[in-house]
């Protein structure tokens, strides 16, 4: 198979959800020497994005958003070990935290997924993270941009802790915040002087994408 | 003519008809006692209350709990062990549990699973054989309580398990990193083949919610057009909502499901169901379905509506433009009831602003009366 049927393939796998040939084509374009940057940046990354669009357009749900992120997460399982070093050029770094409090990792999972896909280097502290874990989090990793997700409303509130705790330690303006969530409104994030509501997962990655790119380029 | 009680209001409204003045009530596991809910229940709130109709048994299962450190924290561990295998799940508790309403926290947050009871495909065929071992057992010993307790200041419903999909979704397999739709994609024949399971184990169950003393069978979903998309829903969800009707209708007993996700995408699909009430619908910004346009689109149907926490987390003032908006919208107000929150305990400020908005709304509404309203607030 030449290199771009391989990558076709990959392409088409995550597009088709389809754990079983995304695994099998990964192993064979190893083999078959296609290196493994392009079989990711040009073969599975373009796959999310169909789904993407998939997704915006109403032809796919939530689920299958889900499931093709899962499909890529077993073909990257299967390429990472072929990579040598880290010559990828990241577009931002992102730390992303569910708060204290809350177990609901659904939409922190997808956006994490999403940004890796879009380029950036993403932190994910997890879920149920208390306070103090994502300021050190912030402090040690320096990244351009926090994203704090919650479902539950009695744990909105740890969101504004977390942007008063930036303030205290003096790094709120070295980071943008973007929160999001169910329950989480625009006038909400406005009152605990977050930067950024996502609406949903694809609306908030271009407000990440937005903030890390110059802007004679965008 | 006399003025209504709470339960004739509610279920007036409930039943299509039109009620006095617009019904409301306060779920009682998020209802605070004290003197703001005196004076709230004076101005005309009811109650609500989910009670169970039954017991169950497992036969040939047993478990136990133990307390574990599991990634850290300190959990309860309960383990099933059956003749084809054990599972576990891990259930994180936060201060308050048992000390305040049964398993609710101090801050009315209930214990969440760390670790589902289903992990890995493996864990499917312990959890059909408990499924297939689970006897369902009538006991309307606490509706009748209830009722006998309640008398007119509100109205019990029977509380039944989330709907099989929802069980799998929700509780065994859990939405968490989105892993019950990877099992679903992964594994079918093994997600489908539980669902059968369950379908068919709650037959029984349906006859006893039917025949207990409670006006009304709540469902306990928890339906959001964008966990649950309409594929699913109408393939797995709407087969067991017209079981269940069934029998619920034969013996004169009205169908509640809770609905208070986002329901936009569903709600041509939500209008062929045979619900009667589609319970915790709430409202943008939280939901994406305008009450008024619910109201419109199911006219075989009552809607409970909630108010968002989003709206109630900012406050007094924007609950009074929430609550006019609201009232604003919904034409005569007939075949409404407001639920004054479905997931999280009020504000005493909160409460006292909805319900001097509320226990003026007499039916049916006009502008006039939703403008005198608002001048009493000023």
């Amino acid at each position: 198979m030449v290199k771009e049927k391989y990558l076709e393939s990959l392409k088409e796998s995550i597009v088709n959800l389809d754990f079983n040939t995304v695994v099998e084509i990964a192993k064979e374009a190893m083999d078959a020497g296609v290196d493994p940057h392009t079989a990711i940046t040009d073969g599975m990354v373009p796959g999310m994005t169909i789904v993407g669009e998939k997704y915006e357009t109403g032809e796919y749900f939530l689920s299958e958003l889900v499931v093709a992120g899962a499909v890529m997460k077993e073909g990257m399982e299967i390429i990472n070990p072929y990579i040598k070093g880290d010559s990828s050029k990241r577009l931002g770094k992102v730390v992303i935290a569910t708060v204290e409090g809350d177990n609901h990792d659904l939409g922190k999972n997808i956006v994490t997924t999403l940004l890796g896909v879009q380029g950036f280097e993403v932190v994910d502290l997890g879920r149920d993270v208390p306070t103090d874990k994502i300021i050190a989090a912030v402090k040690e990793r320096k990244p351009d941009i926090l994203g704090l997700s919650a479902l539950l409303t009695v744990t909105m509130s740890k969101m504004g802790e977390a942007i008063e705790a930036l303030k205290a330690a003096e790094i709120r303006e070295k980071v943008k915040v973007i929160v999001g969530g169910s329950p989480v409104t625009p006038e909400f994030a406005e009152s605990i002087g977050a930067d950024h509501c996502a609406v949903n997962a694809l609306e908030g990655i271009k407000k990440c994408t937005e903030w890390v790119t110059p802007q004679e380029v965008r | 003519m006399a003025e209504m009680t709470r339960h004739e209001r509610i279920m007036t409204a409930t039943h299509k008809k039109r009620a006095d003045k617009l019904p409301f009530l306060g779920l009682w596991r998020h209802l605070q006692v004290g003197w703001v809910e005196r004076e709230c229940r004076n101005r005309g709130m009811g109650i609500y209350w989910h009670r169970p109709c039954y017991i169950s048994k497992m036969h040939g299962v047993k478990s136990s709990e133990t307390q574990v450190v599991s990634s850290g924290a300190v959990v309860l561990r309960r383990t099933y062990s059956t003749p084809v295998g054990s599972i576990y799940l891990d259930e994180k508790r936060e201060p308050g549990v048992e000390q305040w309403k049964g398993l609710a926290s101090w801050r009315d947050v209930s214990p969440w699973q760390t670790d589902r009871l289903i992990k890995g495909p493996e864990d499917y065929k312990v959890l059909k054989y408990m499924v297939e071992n689970t006897e369902y057992i009538p006991y309307y010993f606490p509706i009748e309580q209830a009722m006998d307790w309640l008398g007119d200041d509100g109205v019990v419903l029977d509380a039944l398990p989330h709907s099989p999909w929802q069980t799998l979704m929700i509780d065994w397999v859990g939405s968490e990193g989105g892993r019950f739709f990877i099992h679903h994609a992964k594994y079918p024949d093994l997600v489908e083949d539980l669902y059968r399971a369950i379908s068919k184990s709650r037959e029984p169950l349906y006859e006893i919610a039917a025949k207990s003393p409670a006006p009304i069978a709540f469902c306990g979903d928890n339906i959001d057009g964008v966990l649950l998309n309409p594929k699913l829903f109408q393939k797995y969800c709407m087969p067991e909502y017209e079981k269940e009707a069934k029998v619920l209708h034969e013996h004169g007993k009205l169908m509640a499901v809770h609905m208070d996700g986002r329901v936009g995408v569903l709600k041509d699909l939500i209008a062929k169901t045979p619900i009667d009430i589609v319970e915790g619908l709430t409202s943008p910004p939280m939901g994406d379905l305008p009450i008024g346009e619910a109201l419109s689109l199911w006219k075989d149907k009552a809607v409970w509506t909630g108010i968002p926490g989003s709206v109630l987390i900012l406050g007094p003032e924007a609950v009074k433009k929430h609550a006019l908006n609201l009232l604003r919208e919904v034409g005569s107000g007939d075949r409404l009831v407001v639920e004054l929150a479905t997931e999280t305990q009020i504000s005493n400020e909160n409460l006292l602003m909805l319900t001097s908005i509320l226990e003026n709304a007499d039916l049916p509404l006009t502008k006039e009366k939703i403008d005198k309203i608002e001048r009493s607030l000023a």
